[in-house]
């Protein structure tokens, strides 16, 4: 059987570092392999968040861990590219500059790193923008440069966190056959959180729900296979069955009850720079 | 591709921009007109002392721009020029200086301690009060003029450094650790970028303090310089010189901030 590339076991993050705090999320067991594109769905303040940043290594965990090709992972990597609902692009650098950004920084040569500029741009279809400022494009083709960019470091998975919340339904129905047709090119692993059902089924290979009883730390309820054929057009009996399945069951988890605050910015693991001038 | 709606803009702004550009030429074009009509009058008492540029520019070219008495006159070119060096050594090295002391404040918690309080108590301190230590420090020369400038303009660079240091979205810096990139890499390539804009902006409004005090730098005692012209003119008595002088420090002062305007809309035109 293929060793995962990541591996949840018992992952169990709490708030805070105080003995008995309460959980976020807790014993979750998840096996992601290379080339794998998982979506995670739950109702709002499942830790569905708080579960994608710990496989990030953004996280220190209570019990349990994740383990990366093996090995523990401790802090963020930059095998493990996080994508976030804002697309976070440099102003100050145009689109060719965003995306090369990554490969620059470590060093790659200027051939190589301008063959990867290429290809990138030509797979998110923005060869007639390279030469635009961040100010100059639109929602959905920011995001798209924020998914070039966390590829030209070649990643071994992208975790994406909600990323098309910010566009407009046209716009992020777009975005979901884009990134389900980069997924089919490129085969990179993906982990995508998103609160959109559709989205989840449409994107994902494997949807794996979040919930729990209320009170109780959230852990994972089920896993789905999404992989057919038939669950890839909106439009299907399949389709449509498995969404209101879905949404019923996420219905009867209301919010209120088994919602679980995110982590506090202090317990999350922030980049070294500037965190004593906070 | 433009739209007929952008090009429409884009002739608006233009033409707005136009309008702006001939309405500010026009009123210092009719200040200089009365100006010309008094000052030409028999008997008035303001060609004295604020002779019309027709007077005052027409003497000095006679001097074929040289500015005082004898052969080692400077020209009015290298009093100009000798300025702006001036100025323009004293901000670069506070504004090089200022993005290290900021930056040193904001990864030092100590640092910061230490330092914060005596920047803030020397901040307000006007540039032209650095003048007698300055003299002291380095006798009547250019070290003692740039030292003016740095002065007046380095702590308030500074404390605006450390200021737009704290605003830097902490979600670039994220990204950036998690495409691999190191703590240094991380300063000059996504904080030094984000804070520029924003410290040059600083150092633009507070170019005319700089500007003001290296003339009165150049007022007592430098031999050339534009502070220079005007003392010349007030020893010799010399009331066309003094009226050059003026038009000069108000001409260059202007040219330089459009300049600055100019850098900062073609080269640091970015917000965070």
């Amino acid at each position: 059987m293929e060793s995962p590339l990541l591996q949840a076991t018992d992952l169990t993050v709490a708030y805070d570092d105080a003995p008995g705090a309460p959980a976020a999320i807790e014993g979750i067991d998840l096996k992601i392999t290379a080339g794998d594109s998982v979506c995670i769905i739950g109702p709002s303040g499942c830790g569905k968040t708080t579960l994608l940043k710990a496989f990030g290594g953004f996280l220190p965990v209570a019990r349990g861990g994740v383990l990366y090709r093996g090995r523990e992972l401790l802090q963020p990597s930059r095998d493990l590219v996080m994508i976030f609902q804002e697309h976070n692009l440099y102003p100050w650098l145009t689109v060719e500059g965003n995306i090369g950004f990554g490969p620059r920084r470590l060093g790659i040569r200027k051939a190589e790193r301008q063959r990867r500029v290429d290809e990138l741009l030509r797979i998110v279809g923005l060869e007639s923008a390279r030469r635009r400022y961040p100010h100059q494009l639109s929602g959905g083709m920011r995001q798209r440069v924020a998914i070039a960019r966390a590829l030209a470091t070649q990643p071994a998975a992208l975790l994406l966190d909600e990323p098309f919340t910010a566009l407009d339904v046209t716009l992020r129905r777009r975005m979901q056959l884009f990134l389900r047709d980069l997924w089919s090119r490129t085969r990179t692993t993906m982990l995508m959180v998103t609160h959109d059902i559709e989205e989840a089924i449409l994107v994902g290979q494997r949807v794996v729900r979040m919930g729990g009883v209320p009170g109780a730390p959230a852990g994972i309820v089920e896993t789905i296979d999404t992989s057919s054929p038939a669950l890839k057009d909106r439009f299907s009996d399949e389709f449509r069955r498995l969404q209101a399945q879905l949404e019923k069951q996420m219905e009867r988890e209301t919010p209120e009850e088994n919602a679980a605050p995110e982590p506090t910015a202090a317990a999350t693991v922030e980049p070294a720079l500037l965190s004593s001038a906070t | 591709m433009k739209t007929g709606a952008n090009i429409g803009r884009t002739r608006s702004r233009s033409s707005t921009s136009f309008a702006s550009f001939a309405v500010g030429v026009a009123s210092v074009g009719a200040l200089v007109l009365l100006w010309e009509v008094v000052g030409r009058r028999e008997g008035s008492a303001l060609s004295a002392v604020m002779p019309p540029p027709s007077v005052f520019l027409a003497d000095v070219a006679e001097t074929q721009f040289h500015i005082g008495l004898g052969s080692n006159a400077p020209t009015v070119y290298q009093c100009v020029v000798s300025t702006l060096l001036r100025v323009f050594a004293g901000m670069a090295l506070s504004l090089v200086a200022a993005l290290i002391t900021g930056a040193l404040l904001s990864l030092s918690r100590t640092a910061r301690w230490i330092l914060t309080p005596l920047v803030n108590l020397l901040a307000p301190i006007a540039p032209i009060a650095w003048i007698p230590i300055a003299l002291v420090l380095f006798g009547i020369n250019n070290k003692a003029a740039v030292f003016v400038v740095f002065m007046g303009v380095y702590f308030v660079l500074t404390l605006a450094t450390l200021a737009e240091i704290r605003r830097v979205p902490p979600q670039y810096l994220k990204v950036a650790e998690n495409l691999g990139t190191s703590a240094w890499q991380r300063w000059l390539f996504v904080v030094m970028p984000a804070v520029l804009p924003g410290v040059f902006t600083l150092m633009r409004v507070n170019f005319m303090a700089a500007w003001m005090s290296v003339l009165v730098a150049e007022m007592v005692g430098l031999r050339d310089g534009v502070g220079a012209v005007l003392m010349m003119g007030r020893n010799l008595f010399n009331s066309n010189l003094i009226m050059f002088g003026m038009l000069l420090i108000g001409g260059c002062g202007f040219i330089i901030d459009k300049v600055l305007a100019l850098v900062q809309h073609r080269l640091l035109w970015w917000r965070t």
